[in-house]
């Protein structure tokens, strides 16, 4: 019996030691947005450099468990349960910060970024942002040029385009709702256009209800939108995935896609038969402007036990060229940081570079930034109400007036919760 | 005496402890938080009385939702019993094409309805689709699916259908074999014919099957998410959208949790009166012998 007892001790004094051990241990969770070209094998890659530079800390790395799930949603989940990471990618911080789930960053802190002020909602910046992305019509050269067409300028010449392509039995766009995101863009486009480039913080005046979405140039651009997903889209636009919309360009099946500059992933994967050039979506009266997505980045958690660590993660994914280079090129993003990041570029991405370089910029419709974002929830009902239902033949104002009505619900939800 | 008290309530805790924990809390917190504004994720919230179950009523979205999801609970509740019934009746025999052919309705039930939904997705497409490039080749032209969203939830609700018409016709078969041969013998002597044993004595007998198939077909409807969340995720512009993707889609797409657990038991109360009006109907049918 003694025997016994002696040895339940021990086991008990090494799990002991084991576990106080583990406790001792400096674990910081990250959550990442795992896609196709970012797997989690890519973050673990940076987990994994980290750890081999601080070998006190260890990083786990978590992240959205389904493509039905998206990482906003997964990341509320984890903010409900108690269990919100340390650091994450965030997408919406507009959609965190009134719970108060994010550490705002100190003044200087982001220095290494071309734009650490960009996004900052109510004075404080909240996400590190790691890419900027931007919107335009890819499109394909060889099938413009087998049918006399240039580069469109204007809505006009656009249509006229399209109208060409039609005649030749060519689909002119491809576009698709099944997914419910893909064909935000093109409407991001025509409201960055007709919108938000005559007053680029539209959206703080929509947010202070100095504004309406009814109105006529959101009316205007909704409308061009709803031209180009009715007339010169195919009859199947509901039935069509993302996947699909790809596939149709790139086998030749229609000659244009409108979407993000991450699609230089797939051109540069080289499968296609022909070559393909970029465009911004034109205006009334020029192509001037384009929109850019500055959304995403790394933020970290307000309940962190480590906040100088996480800080520091930050700075070190941003620092190492290489690992932030290796980022960049997953999807040929451009880069956010003052010091310049080499990578293997496409041809048409450098393309891209010097297009815009003379281009006025502004934030992606759907995606604004700071104190110009969304109201909680209008994101998904932008992209998976109104912009289907236009897409479908809705009234473009009925549909606008909805959307006004629901920022009165989201506006709402907000008084009440003050 | 005492003892046995004891030995039955210990029994019986686990059963109790797992109800409470998974049914009896969440539900009551549901009902807590569908009078709150509670958006999920802050920590505060303030009571707000009915507020949500006003606003949800004015809210068009939720008629919709309602709409969509009695359409696919009326159509599959019907495939799944019509259909269940014949099935059974049909294949209740004792030979192997009559057993091949059950393990083929019944194979679709053990797969995940959301590989279910995937295949069939693939399978509707317009082009590419099998279904229209075997149509291609009898020279049809190709079926959108999708092009309106009557089509889509009809579709939707066959596909619904095929996945889960195995268990039920299962139940059925059952079902069946609990009906004492000699009562069929006795009316086949007596002079009726199929078509009268099949309406006089199968059906009647067959009663304790149908209260069961009919609830649970009607409960499965109501709470449809995971076929629609895939084929269409509820859209275009919301269209095909039922009462839980709702509920999901409020709870995490617009921090709403107050509002979407008031949608919830909004749903729960429907499945509970119309599962209660059910069984007393079918029940009132059950005959002995």
């Amino acid at each position: 019996m003694k025997k016994l007892l002696s040895i339940l001790l021990c086991v008990l004094l090494v799990c002991g030691t084991f576990c106080t051990a583990l406790a001792d241990e400096t674990k910081i969770v990250f959550c990442v947005n795992i896609q196709p070209q970012l797997p989690l094998e890519f973050w673990q890659s940076i987990a994994d450099r980290y750890m081999a530079a601080n070998p006190d800390v260890k990083v786990e790395i978590i992240g959205n468990p389904s493509s039905n799930v998206t990482l906003p949603e997964y990341e509320k989940n984890l903010l409900a349960t108690d269990q919100f990471p340390d650091i994450m990618v965030m997408q919406n911080p507009a959609d965190f910060v009134p719970s108060g789930a994010l550490l705002p960053f100190e003044d200087g802190e982001l220095d290494y970024l071309v734009d650490p002020e960009v996004g900052k909602i109510g004075g404080k910046q909240y996400v590190a942002n790691y890419k900027k992305q931007i919107i335009g019509v890819f499109y394909n050269k060889d099938m413009f040029a087998a049918n006399g067409i240039e580069v469109p300028n204007t809505w006009d010449e656009l249509v006229a385009a399209s109208d060409k392509l039609l005649a030749a039995g060519i689909q002119p766009f491809s576009l698709g709702l099944k997914d419910g995101w893909p064909q935000g863009q093109l409407a991001n486009m025509f409201a960055g256009t007709d919108l938000l480039a005559k007053d680029p913080h539209w959206g703080a005046k929509r947010n202070a209800n100095e504004v309406k979405f009814n109105n006529p140039d959101l009316v205007k651009g909704m409308q061009k939108y709803q031209t180009i997903c009715t007339k010169y889209s195919g009859d199947n636009i509901t039935g069509i995935t993302y996947t699909q919309m790809l596939e149709q360009f790139f086998t030749g099946k229609a000659a244009m896609l409108p979407i993000g500059s991450w699609v230089n992933a797939e051109v540069a994967k080289g499968e296609q038969d022909f070559e393909v050039g970029w465009f911004p979506i034109p205006g009334d009266e020029n192509a001037n402007v384009v929109s850019v997505f500055v959304n995403e980045g790394l933020s970290i958690g307000a309940g962190t036990k480590y906040p100088e660590i996480c800080k520091d993660f930050i700075h070190f994914f941003f620092t190492d060229k290489e690992l932030y280079g290796e980022f960049l090129k997953s999807e040929q993003l451009f880069s956010t940081t003052k010091e310049t990041v080499e990578y293997d570029m496409i041809p048409l991405r450098k393309n891209m570079e010097e297009q815009i370089a003379s281009m006025q910029e502004v934030e992606g419709f759907e995606s604004m930034t700071g104190d110009d974002a969304f109201l909680p929830g209008l994101k998904d009902y932008f992209t998976n109400k109104m912009t289907q239902n236009i897409a479908i033949g809705a009234d473009v104002e009925a549909e606008l007036d909805a959307f006004d009505a629901e920022w009165e619900i989201a506006n709402e939800a907000i008084e009440d919760a003050q | 005496m005492k003892h046995k008290k004891t030995h039955d309530i210990l029994l019986a805790a686990p059963g109790y402890l797992i109800y409470t924990v998974f049914m009896i809390i969440p539900l009551g917190l549901c009902l807590f938080y569908s009078f709150t504004n509670w958006d999920g994720i802050s920590k505060n919230y303030k009571m707000i009385g009915f507020k949500n179950f006003v606003r949800l009523f004015q809210d068009a979205s939720f008629y919709n939702a309602l709409k969509v999801t009695l359409i696919i609970t009326v159509i599959t509740v019907l495939i799944y019993n019509v259909l269940g019934v014949f099935l059974a009746v049909v294949l209740n025999r004792k030979n192997r094409a009559c057993a091949f052919a059950k393990s083929a309705i019944f194979v679709p039930t053990v797969l995940s309805s959301v590989v279910v939904a995937f295949i069939w997705s693939y399978i509707m497409q317009k082009d590419g689709g099998i279904i229209n490039t075997i149509l291609g080749v009898f020279g049809i032209p190709p079926v959108d699916f999708y092009d309106t969203p009557m089509h889509t939830i009809a579709m939707i609700s066959v596909i619904i259908s095929w996945n889960g018409l195995g268990l039920f016709m299962v139940i059925y078969v059952a079902t069946l074999n609990t009906i004492p041969q000699e009562l069929m013998e006795a009316a086949e002597v007596d002079g009726a014919n199929g078509v009268q044993r099949f309406f006089r004595i199968t059906l009647p007998l067959m009663m304790p099957g149908i209260t069961i198939n009919s609830v649970l077909s009607m409960a499965g409807g109501l709470k449809q998410y995971d076929h629609v969340k895939v084929i269409t995720g509820g859209g275009p512009g919301g269209a095909t959208q039922t009462i839980t993707l709702l509920s999901v889609e409020k709870a995490f797409g617009y921090n709403r949790r107050g509002y979407s657990s008031a949608i919830i038991l909004v749903l729960f109360i429907m499945i509970v009166i119309v599962s209660v009006i059910q069984i007393s109907i079918t029940k009132k049918r059950e005959v002995e012998y």
